[in-house]
């Protein structure tokens, strides 16, 4: 220990706090995050203890360290191939029994191990007592009792850990590697010997609440009210906040413009700064306080109930409930939504959700449905639209879940308890996934607005229109105008709005477009291409190949479907 | 002893696992969360329309899909 640099990793399995660990131990020196227990990628963070720098990777939440999944492939060649000094094993005390079968398989790769018991106090309230020094004697590997969301035991853990380095303690006493059968009847035994149960069962309040919103009939009312409740919130807060926003940028054109004078230069230059401008009122309105919701409902234990009721529906269009997560989150932005389609286990599942996804309206396209359906055509038009596009993900994930090779992956997921939802936790997944809506949206969003202005510029918008005309003007029955829209739209979607405010001179839409022409083009604008930022992400997961074959299909079937709808409205209305 | 499948078990009903049907990948993932023969476990709800089962195993829950668990060979505790 010359250098005295350590590399430790931390193992555990799904839903057991090892995020949580992982940021107490890290802060925010760390290079990507993701769900609690839906970890993929490397996340590594670098933490100083006591003169140690000190390098800690999160590995992946994962049951087995055996082939299943690539995740578990990754952890175990990482395990066995590179230098760790040691691995913190952490464990949810209340469920022992399950999560000692992964220790018992890590300790079979013959690394210094630590366990720690994370959730003890909940242990204890539940009333299961675990004597930790007889299974130290058991296991042969140093126990710590820990709280992570209260920072309790964490360095204790670290101490215990250096401490074993120092004096190089005999290895721990699972010498090889046992069967899942040896592994299930070892972990009972231990279990019998070191956990003492000091209170009788009682039905505590999350049971009775489970009762209801896991019901089979009452269930599905309960889950329709809260998701409805928390859209409606979101709504009504990122409309307010978004003319708010609105009207303190309201004057900045031109104060750049006096500033800077005008010239191409400065046209170009303040469409970068209106571009980032429009990133923050998406973001902020919008998909920040969406996923601080969601990731609330998440860490308190709903959404894991969601896929529990879910898991019939999503069976149907070939994937199971555990879809609904990814497609939930689609509704803020589809960006990490795509990305958080590595929760599915297989490439095939993988791929039906992000496609999806990819159809869910975002926060892009509820501005688009909202201050064009919405405002002039009628709410209930507006909540039509969304119905729509719903029938249509589940049209097509029908259609996809038929023509792809292969069968549905049946739901294996463990339930968690209801929990008092963590702020910190909420907070930090909710900064990581506007992280990658940022990093991945926030540059495409920049460059493609300045690229427009030139255009713009250059005089050649009518150019584009006339080129579109027979698609817009013949098949959908929109004004010529639109086909600059939808060009633009694929840079990002609410631009369809913007612009159309910027060439007709005046935010009352109804000047150019009737009722029929407005629906015709909120529900192009929903379906017709992911936006270029969600292309990006779908090239990064599924290939340039499967990207631009969902790009392509996407925009034949919008126009298909917007024609259709066109032709519908005109013979009812 | 009488022999069924887990799906047939009603909500509270305790059982005995004898064996998994189920494809490789699925045994042995079922396996890894201590799903073995032997195993006890106990039926905690089943969604309704076909959907997935809850079961309590080994001190923890557990959610299966309705396919996978038909393939799930139990007897009941005496």
């Amino acid at each position: 220990m010359s250098n005295k640099k350590l590399n430790i990793v931390l193992a555990g399995v799904a839903n057991v706090g090892k995020s949580v660990l992982f940021n107490h131990l890290t802060g925010l020196h760390q290079h990507i995050g993701n769900w609690s227990g839906k970890t993929i990628e490397k996340a590594e963070g670098t933490l100083y203890y006591k003169g140690y720098t000190i390098d800690v990777l999160d590995l992946p939440g994962i049951y087995s360290l055996g082939t299943y999944s690539i995740e578990e492939e990754i952890s175990r060649e990482y395990i066995t191939k590179e230098k760790v000094d040691f691995i913190i094993n952490i464990v949810d005390s209340t469920r022992l029994e399950t999560n000692l079968l992964f220790t018992l398989q890590l300790l079979s790769l013959q690394k210094p191990v630590i366990l720690a018991l994370n959730m003890i106090d909940l242990a204890k309230e539940k009333g299961i007592d675990i004597d930790h020094q007889k299974l130290e004697e058991i296991l042969g590997i140093p126990i710590v009792p820990m709280v992570a969301t209260k920072g309790k035991g964490i360095t204790d853990a670290l101490n215990r850990g250096i401490e074993l380095l120092k004096t190089q303690k005999p290895k721990p006493e699972i010498k090889k590697e046992l069967t899942a059968k040896e592994r299930a009847d070892l972990s009972h035994q231990i279990c019998q010997k070191v956990i003492k149960i000091t209170k009788p069962k009682k039905i505590s309040w999350p049971e009775r609440f489970d009762n209801i919103t896991c019901h089979e009939i009452w269930g599905y009312p309960a889950m329709i009210v809260i998701l409805v409740l928390m859209f409606l919130a979101i709504f009504r807060f990122g409309n307010w906040l978004s003319s708010v926003l609105e009207e303190i940028s309201s004057g900045w054109q031109i104060g750049w413009e006096s500033i800077f004078g005008i010239s191409i230069f400065v046209s170009l230059s303040w469409s970068a700064v209106e571009s980032t401008i429009a990133l923050i009122e998406i973001a902020l309105p919008y998909i920040i306080p969406f996923y601080l919701l969601l990731f609330l409902l998440e860490d308190w234990g709903y959404l894991a109930r969601v896929a529990f009721l879910l898991d019939n529906l999503m069976h149907k269009i070939g994937v199971h409930g555990k879809a609904c997560i990814p497609l939930m989150l689609g509704f803020g932005c589809n960006v990490p939504a795509c990305l958080s389609c590595r929760i599915m286990e297989t490439q095939r599942e993988r791929f039906i959700t992000g496609f999806l996804t990819t159809l869910v309206p975002c926060s892009a396209v509820t501005v688009i449905i909202m201050g064009l359906v919405g405002k002039f055509v009628g709410i209930g038009w507006a909540f039509g639209l969304y119905l729509f596009a719903i029938l249509m993900i589940f049209g097509l994930g029908k259609l996809a879940s038929k023509v792809l090779p292969g069968e549905t992956t049946e739901l294996i997921m463990e339930m968690p308890d209801y929990k008092f939802p963590n702020l910190k936790t909420i907070v930090l997944q909710t900064w990581f996934r506007l992280k990658e809506f940022l990093y991945i949206a926030g540059p495409l969003v920049i460059i493609s607005g300045v690229i427009i202005e030139g255009i713009y510029l250059a005089g050649w918008l009518p150019a584009i229109s006339n080129f579109l005309s027979p698609i817009t003007v013949k098949w959908l029955g929109l004004p010529a105008i639109t086909g600059i829209l939808l060009t633009f739209g694929i840079l990002r979607k609410e631009l369809i709005l913007v612009m159309l405010a910027t060439l007709i001179g005046t935010a009352n839409f109804a000047q150019v477009l009737n009722p029929i022409q407005m629906i015709t083009l909120a529900s192009v604008s929903m379906l017709y291409i992911p936006c270029v930022a969600t292309i990006a992400a779908l090239i990064r997961e599924f290939g340039w190949k499967r990207a631009f074959g969902i790009t392509g299909f996407e925009i034949g079937f919008a126009i298909l479907i917007g024609g259709t709808v066109y032709r519908i409205l005109v013979g009812l209305l | 002893m009488k022999q069924t499948s887990l799906i047939n078990l009603r909500p509270g009903e305790e059982a005995e696992i004898i064996s998994i049907f189920g494809g490789q990948m699925a045994t042995k993932r079922l396996a890894d969360l201590g799903l073995t023969p032997g195993t006890q476990i106990k039926l905690l709800r089943k969604a309704p329309l076909w959907g997935p089962v809850e079961i309590e195993v080994r001190g923890s829950r557990l959610v299966l899909g309705r396919g996978l668990a038909t393939k799930v060979l139990v007897k009941y505790v005496e």
